[in-house]
């Protein structure tokens, strides 16, 4: 049969082949993804935030890959993302300096903004949603599960666990706005 | 300004939420309910950025691998989230110091996009495309599949068994190699050499090379051993896709995920199954030209991908 005779198998796509189909993808939908860094915060800079995407996602060793513009699209949420971390950190790093505390970290997007005394109390505040909401949050957050194995899982409904994350995401919410307010 | 913030908190929520999912796709649908209010866009950042720092909470504590000769009886899975709430608990006097997850690592692959770790051990895990992966430099002998498919080279140690995590189950080796998918709430392990157990402290089924399960989520008995050839567990490696009576909307779904090829099963082909191999052709148009001709079906093309009907 046909197929047996082949004896190529899948070369992956070099490099090149796969960085022009992501700067392709980006040329291709630059309005749509100006457009989406300008309501996601960038307002005017946005224009120059799609050449820091643009750097980001070609400079990147990636594979070939599938379905670029849900990737582009999210890669543009993070970047947006990393600019409020940092712009925050800044504004914590200001706020302490009046303080007169000592050492202060270069602003990064990879510290946790949250000290351990916040994340304590956010910990109380998912125990305190109730036992299954806090084991649905903890399976879907910190391990990483989807809701449908949760759902069935846990044996419940898969609007029972939709309805669970968003009680616990709203606690969040909440101690989120005390810390702001403290 | 914004008629209702609680409001807005809700649904920066939602998408919060949503956006979880690695297969996420409505950005244009986010895009504008950011536009709808320029608060929204503040709203979401700040629970978008304490949801981020929520990756130093601690994992709840696992059930420890057992002792495979000395399997204690197992306790029940109410009990055991009972144990996960009760440490979440204690988690939250006791705390994050620990930083039990702080440094896992997520690797998450597109589709069509292979990707190769070597673990310090010196363990090898390849990973298909639209794969996620969790691998922790301070649990070397550890890794969760959370979706895709993975081939596990283990280096074995007598007194260290390598765990594989997915799903609900869990892959001890006893050194060797092995095949892993987890797809829509099933689990499947093939084994090309030397031998694993499959969930130890449940169904403790023994795998030596040349053996395979399917496993669905909720299974009541434990699956049942088949026999896989050995010559192509993690063919997908090379572009050799295997099958013996297998649905077509799997095997739409292997290409999508090795190949990125996008192939859709037409309602009234869904029931047929395919047996035979496929080679991922540089060509993609062959390979769906033989999927087609092995299965009784008809190719089209359809958008960016193909479309098989009767």
């Amino acid at each position: 049969m046909a197929f047996q005779s082949k004896q190529s198998m899948t070369e992956p796509r070099d490099r090149t082949d796969a960085v022009q189909g992501i700067e392709g993808v980006l040329l291709a939908n630059r309005d749509r993804i100006v457009r989406f860094l300008e309501v996601r915060g960038a307002g005017d800079g946005a224009e120059d935030l799609f050449q820091d995407l643009w750097m980001r996602l070609t400079d990147r060793q990636s594979g070939p890959i599938a379905d670029p513009l849900p990737y582009i699209m999210r890669a543009a949420n993070n970047l947006m993302l990393d600019r409020y971390r940092s712009a925050r950190q800044r504004d914590l790093r200001d706020k302490a300096w009046g303080e007169a505390s000592a050492a202060t970290h270069a602003p990064s997007s990879e510290t946790s903004l949250i000290s351990r005394e916040q994340l304590r109390l956010v910990e109380t505040a998912i125990a305190a949603t109730g036992d299954r909401p806090a084991q649905i949050f903890r399976r879907f957050r910190v391990d990483g599960i989807g809701q449908r194995d949760i759902a069935v899982e846990m044996g419940v409904s898969l609007s029972t666990v939709e309805s669970d994350l968003r009680k616990v995401y709203a606690a969040l919410a909440m101690v989120r706005r005390q810390f702001d307010a403290s | 300004m914004q008629a209702d913030p609680t409001n807005a908190e809700a649904r920066a929520i939602d998408w919060l939420i949503r956006q979880r999912d690695p297969s996420f796709d409505d950005w244009d649908g986010f895009a504008d309910w950011l536009a709808e209010d320029p608060g929204h866009a503040a709203v979401y950042d700040a629970l978008a950025c304490l949801d981020q720092d929520l990756d130093a909470l601690p994992a709840a504590p696992r059930p420890v691998i057992a002792d495979i000769a000395t399997t204690p009886p197992r306790p029940s899975r109410r009990s055991w989230f009972g144990g996960a709430i009760a440490a979440a608990m204690v988690g939250a006097v006791s705390l994050s110091s620990l930083g039990l997850f702080g440094n896992a690592e997520r690797i998450e692959t597109l589709a069509g996009e292979h990707r190769s770790i070597t673990l310090a051990d010196g363990s090898k895990i390849d990973i298909n495309g639209g794969s996620v992966i969790e691998i922790d430099p301070d649990r070397p002998r550890f890794a969760r599949l959370e979706t895709g498919e993975a081939m596990f080279h283990v280096v074995h140690r007598d007194n260290d068994p390598f765990v594989v995590e997915t799903g609900g189950a869990r892959i001890v080796d006893l050194g060797t190699a092995f095949n892993v998918v987890r797809r829509d709430r099933q689990t499947s392990v093939a084994v090309s050499e030397g031998i694993v157990l499959y969930n130890p402290d449940r169904d403790n089924v023994r795998l030596v090379a040349g053996k395979g399960i399917a496993a669905q989520d909720g299974d009541r008995q434990p699956p049942i051993v088949q026999d896989v050839d050995v010559a192509n567990v993690g063919s997908w490696r090379t572009g050799l896709l295997v099958y013996n009576g297998t649905p077509l909307a799997v095997v739409a779904e292997d290409l999508k995920r090795t190949a990125g090829m996008q192939v859709r099963i037409a309602p009234e082909a869904s029931a047929l199954s395919f047996r035979g191999a496929l080679i991922i052709d540089k060509n993609r148009g062959r390979t769906i030209a033989d999927l087609a001709a092995l299965s009784g079906t008809r190719a089209e093309r359809q958008g960016e991908g193909w479309i098989l009907t009767r």
